[in-house]
């Protein structure tokens, strides 16, 4: 039995799944921590564990994220627009957009017959990803995890014409002050990065079937957001964090399946599951 | 709407800080709004519309053969003004155009796709949006070049509408150069470029040039500038009868509306109404405790009321240079004698752009843009400098950096004295600088608390280098 | 790529000398008692230069130097390129010029002209005022601009620039252009003889000397790489086509080769840009000058008229030069990678792309700040878009 792992090291959380030759074995979500190479061994370590498999069943390792250099062990690397692609594409063939909300950063990916044929990326700028609302949530006092459900009971929502996050920050705070109800900050944050999501996604030409992935997608507020500024519908995955990993070991599968057919060696790493030591 | 009445006899009371208001600059927004609205107007009877930059010398030239005019820069100032540009900004985005660029041209390439993707106005567009013209005037001149590509960008949204990119050029100050040598040939390349402009538009639009007519036009607008430039000298009085924030709204006859009788009659108005204040000493705010200068850069449209606050603190600007670079009495310039109406715009335009040459050669270290400064610090009394980075907007205000620190290397007017071992002495300190960011229309960028406490940590410095001065 | 004949005297070895100590042959004939004058840009024309008896050499920035002193007299807005070498000439890595010459390119560039010129301080500076349209009667404005120029540089001379020594030049770097394209031939082949980032290297290098030792050292070059033999790799790698302003350093190339591609084509500044066309040499040398810097280089800047025909036939004259780099180079796919704040290009990627798209090959349009900080971005780029254009 052939067994494919998908590492997937995003600047927030760390996602670990292994499958078989049909379906998820295990997965695993771990908060990313600075020390990304032992972090991934250690919770490749746990997976393996929780699967009662040894590191050497692993028939090919893919790590994707932004810390994906940082994975010792993998076979490849494959960037996580592909992996989130491959990922999107087993669930829902149907989707032809991807719009990948991180903490640290969004993106937009266009599929066709399953495969990417665009993408655009904001890495740069905080506006349109997690961390501006993980920001502004905390400078309001509200958790992060409420601001979603929240928002939805705005009347009003709030203009809020700050999309630097640390002029933001002072915004909320002020119209806080000056008496604007809660939820209505919470709204107008919302729309606010949607529509800084809507823009960015929009230079892909959108089209139905439209996909919210990652912690974005966990968020009600800004998924109603969303299909607002879009004025289309938009489906969420059962496990939103977990379409890149899911997508790395598809590729995986993938790649040992075609050398399999074509009579070509499986091109692997020398590597062993150890902690990595001198980079410590 | 109720028609707004004009107070008869000025000063009026002011408000929010300050003594008088302006009443002259109370008229222009319903200007500006009546102008938009009737280039939509003239679109629907089908008159010829063209897309316009400001300052690009071709004015004259619009009003003589009855073209109405779109000014594309001045329609995404309103959209800033009204805070209305996200929408435009963002579809701009999904076009491709990267939000580093020049707002203006993203608002209105924004604007002008979303148009021609709908066949109609974007929803609610600002005071009924911008016509669709019948051609477009680029003009890159040597500071923008925004207004070099931007048409050429909008073409592809509108194929059907032809582009003429202007000359409108002038050399830059060189310490080798006396700009008399160079001159011959700038002003012929200047004046061919306006024929060529007068073809194009005979060819697109049918009407022909009526060359009579030009030369009155021109004439007015000669008059129209020579009042502007009284109304600027006018100013100098201690208190200024008008500041910086008003001047924003009265440079818009000059800027969109230059030929014709109307801003001939604003400006005789406006000098009249200052002739008024300073003969009674009637100053902007109750007490005029700082004097400031507004070197260069465009305001942010949507913040106009950081004025105000200026004010509330005490301080005023009797000058600015923004809208101000082409504001100088034709008897002051030379021209020499020509039939040919066209080679006189030129020879006009080349002597506008090289006014401070000659001064700027007699100090050393100085440049024309520092010169204009260190004349204007002396006449107006000037005790601060205050400049504001639009990060959108690198032909405005890349350079005003420079200009601030040159100055302050080259002019230091205020003596204040410094204890130097036992005894105390005289030195001279450079003009105290303030330097505000954002952008003139991308309101995501400002920061009103940071904006503020800026300004009021630059009027404490005002305030204390105000008690060190002594009199020498 | 065969890097196996990498003799220690051999012309990619050389270019590789010049390239990592940027200047040291200026430094070099400075001693000698040379004058060297500073530049920006490709605009610049270097048959005056050197017909004056200067050196010109062409000031790069430097990815890897943060930009500290630049920022107390310069704008932040300013494209970041322009700005790294404002910052680097003011730490002193250029301190042999003699003179600074600045062309009407782009706003950052010219805006940037009062600062520069004060703050270096140096004996000799000019303005060369290009039009932005290339009419018959901004061609004729242009060539007075030249004259204008040639006139202030025989000044500082003390000399008189002929021209006759203005045919010279012009033949001399038309030879130097030939040269670079004899060069390109040889990445035309599947996989190139050369890899983008020698070239690259190669090419830069060349921009720091004068014009006959820059043309023997490509020849050398030439020589070098054309005795490879032809190694062919285990897998067919992409051919990519850079498309941006100046590209003068090798990292954004090495980083798209690392990732498995062969960078074979560009229209970039210091590449096909200031190479491909050659100026004519014509009776009185200004005409084939002022032609060449205004109508045939072709960049962004300059305005192109649409007089006749469809829009696309207007895209096809704005970038039919790309059309036959493509076809010419047999290129995969294009990546655009264009600084932020850049007016010219910025404004025209969304018809750049269009046009390219047209001719179905995929592009990848980069904004990016001139800088090693943002190489991980780039890199998660490049190698999405590539995994996007292989197929699995």
């Amino acid at each position: 039995m052939d067994y494919f792992a998908g590492v997937d090291i995003g600047s927030t959380m760390t996602k670990v799944v292994i499958m078989g030759e049909e379906e998820v074995v295990i997965s695993l979500v771990r908060v990313t921590t600075p020390e990304q190479r032992k972090l991934a061994n250690k919770v490749m370590e746990e997976a393996l564990e929780k699967a009662s498999l040894s590191f050497d069943e692993i028939t090919y390792v893919i790590a994707t994220g932004y810390g994906r250099i940082n994975v010792a062990f993998a076979d490849k690397q494959i960037t996580e627009i592909s992996c989130h692609a491959r990922g999107v594409a087993s669930l829902i063939p149907a989707v032809k957009t991807i719009i990948d909300i991180g903490g640290q950063d969004s993106k937009g990916i266009k599929l066709s017959g399953g495969k990417v044929v665009g993408f655009v990326m904001n890495d740069k700028c905080a506006a349109g990803t997690g961390r501006f609302l993980e920001i502004t949530a905390r400078a309001l006092g509200v958790k992060l995890e409420e601001i979603g459900e929240l928002s939805l009971t705005a009347r009003n929502p709030a203009e809020i014409s700050n999309t630097c996050t640390v002029f933001a920050e002072q915004e909320v705070i002020n119209k806080l002050a000056g008496g604007v109800p809660l939820n209505d900050i919470l709204a107008g944050l919302h729309q606010a990065i949607a529509s800084r999501i809507a823009s960015l996604v929009s230079r892909l030409g959108i089209e139905r079937e439209v996909m919210v992935t990652g912690g974005g997608a966990k968020n009600v507020g800004l998924v109603k957001a969303l299909e607002s500024k879009l004025d289309l519908p938009v489906l969420i995955p059962p496990d939103p964090l977990l379409t890149g990993a899911i997508g790395a070991a598809l590729l995986g599968r993938d790649l040992v399946k075609k050398a399999k057919n074509e009579g070509l060696p499986v091109t692997k790493r020398q590597r062993s599951l150890e902690e990595v030591k001198f980079f410590a | 709407m109720a028609e707004q009445k004009w107070p008869e006899k000025y000063p009026v009371e002011g408000k929010r800080g300050r003594k008088y208001g302006t009443v002259a600059a109370m008229r222009v927004a319903p200007m500006v709004k009546a102008a938009i609205g009737g280039a939509v107007e003239a679109k629907a009877q089908g008159k010829a519309i063209a897309y316009c930059f400001i300052e690009s010398n071709y004015d004259e030239i619009i009003r003589a053969m009855d073209i109405v005019p779109m000014w594309t820069e001045n329609y995404a100032g309103i959209c800033g003004a009204k805070r209305d540009t996200q929408r435009f900004l963002d579809k701009a985005d999904s076009l491709g155009f990267s939000r580093s660029l020049c707002t203006y041209a993203t608002c209105g390439l924004g604007f002008d796709a979303w148009r021609e993707e709908l066949g109609s106005m974007p929803p609610e567009a600002p005071w009924g949006g911008q016509a669709r013209p019948d051609v477009m005037l680029s003009s890159g001149q040597i500071i923008c070049d925004p207004r070099n590509k931007w048409y050429q960008a909008v073409q592809q949204f509108m194929p059907d509408v032809p582009v003429y990119n202007c000359a409108a050029l002038w050399p830059l100050y060189e310490d080798d150069i006396d700009r008399r040598e160079v001159e011959p040939y700038y002003v012929k390349y200047l004046a061919e470029d306006l024929r060529g402009l007068v073809r194009f538009l005979e060819e697109h639009l049918h009407g022909k040039m009526d060359w009579d007519r030009l030369w009155e036009v021109i004439k007015l607008a000669d008059e129209t500038t020579d009042l502007h430039a009284e109304c600027r000298e006018l100013r100098k009085a201690v208190p200024t009868p008008m500041d910086t924030g008003d001047a924003m709204n009265t440079m818009v006859p000059q800027a969109f509306m230059m030929g014709t009788q109307e801003a001939h009659d604003f400006y005789r108005d406006l000098r009249d109404e200052l002739k008024y204040k300073v003969e009674r000493g009637l100053g902007v705010i109750p007490e005029e405790k700082y004097r400031l200068i507004w070197p260069g850069g465009l305001p942010s449209w949507f913040a106009l009321m950081d004025f105000n606050y200026f004010w509330s603190k005490g301080a005023v600007f009797p000058v600015e240079s923004t809208y101000n670079e082409l504001v100088y009495p034709a008897r002051e310039l030379d021209l020499p004698r020509t039939d040919d109406p066209l080679e006189y715009m030129a020879w006009r335009w080349m002597r506008r752009q090289t006014y401070w040459w000659d001064k700027a050669r007699k100090r050393p270290g100085s440049e024309p843009d520092v010169e204009k400064l260190i004349t204007w610090i002396e006449e107006y009394k000037i005790d601060g400098v205050v400049i504001h980075e639009a990060y959108s907007c690198r032909s405005w205000h890349v350079g005003l950096l420079w200009q601030v620190n040159q100055l302050a290397k080259i002019y230091k007017p205020i003596p204040v004295l410094i204890l130097k071992e036992d005894r105390k002495e005289v030195e001279y300190r450079e003009l105290p600088s303030l330097v505000l960011e954002s952008d003139m229309i991308d309101i995501s960028s400002y920061s009103e608390a940071e904006t503020r406490a800026k300004i009021d940590a630059f009027i404490e410095t005002l305030e204390s280098i105000k008690s060190r001065k002594v009199e020498v | 790529m065969p890097e196996d004949d990498f003799r220690p005297d051999g012309g990619l070895s050389t270019a590789e000398k010049y390239y990592e100590d940027y200047g040291s042959r200026a430094r070099e004939l400075k001693k000698q008692g040379k004058k060297i004058i500073g530049y920006l840009c490709s605009l610049t024309p270097l048959e005056i230069v050197t017909a004056a008896g200067f050196i010109p050499f062409r000031i790069k920035g430097s990815v890897k130097e943060p930009i500290t002193k630049a920022d107390t007299q310069m704008e932040t807005i300013v494209c970041p390129l322009v700005r790294s070498c404002f910052d680097i000439t003011l730490k002193g890595n250029y301190d042999f010029l003699d003179g600074i010459i600045i062309p009407h390119a782009c706003d950052s560039i010219t805006r940037s002209y009062s600062t520069i010129r004060y703050s270096l301080g140096l004996p000799y500076s000019h303005f060369l005022n290009l039009p932005h349209t290339a009419k018959d009667i901004s061609l004729e404005f242009f060539k007075a601009e030249l004259d204008t120029f040639r006139r202030s540089l025989g000044n500082f001379a003390g000399e008189e620039v002929s021209d006759e020594s203005l045919i010279r030049t012009s033949r001399l770097y038309n030879e130097n252009r030939a040269k670079v394209r004899e060069l390109y031939e040889l990445r035309k082949s599947d996989p190139p003889l050369i890899s983008g980032t020698e070239i690259t290297k190669v090419l830069v290098a060349s921009m720091s000397l004068p014009v006959e030792e820059s043309t023997e050292l490509l020849s050398r070059v030439v020589d070098e790489v054309k005795q490879r033999k032809g190694i062919s790799p285990v897998q067919k790698l992409p051919r990519i086509m850079v498309i941006g302003a100046q590209v003068d350093d090798a990292t954004l190339i090495k980083l798209i080769e690392d990732s498995g591609a062969s960078v074979v084509a560009d229209s970039v500044c210091v590449g096909s840009r200031d190479h491909f066309p050659p100026t004519d040499i014509t009776p009185d040398p200004l005409d084939g000058i002022a032609d060449h810097y205004l109508r045939r280089l072709k960049c962004p800047r300059t305005y192109v008229e649409w007089t006749e025909g469809t829009y696309d036939d207007y895209l096809e004259l704005r970038f039919g030069h790309i059309g036959s780099s493509l076809r010419d180079f047999k290129v995969d796919a294009v990546i655009l990678y264009i600084l932020k704040y850049c007016d010219p290009f910025g404004f025209e990627v969304p018809a750049r792309v269009k046009y390219i798209e047209s001719l179905n090959i995929p592009v990848l349009h980069l904004e990016d700040e001139y800088s090693m900080a943002s190489i991980g971005r780039l890199r998660t780029r490049i190698q999405a878009f590539l995994e996007m254009i292989t197929s699995w």
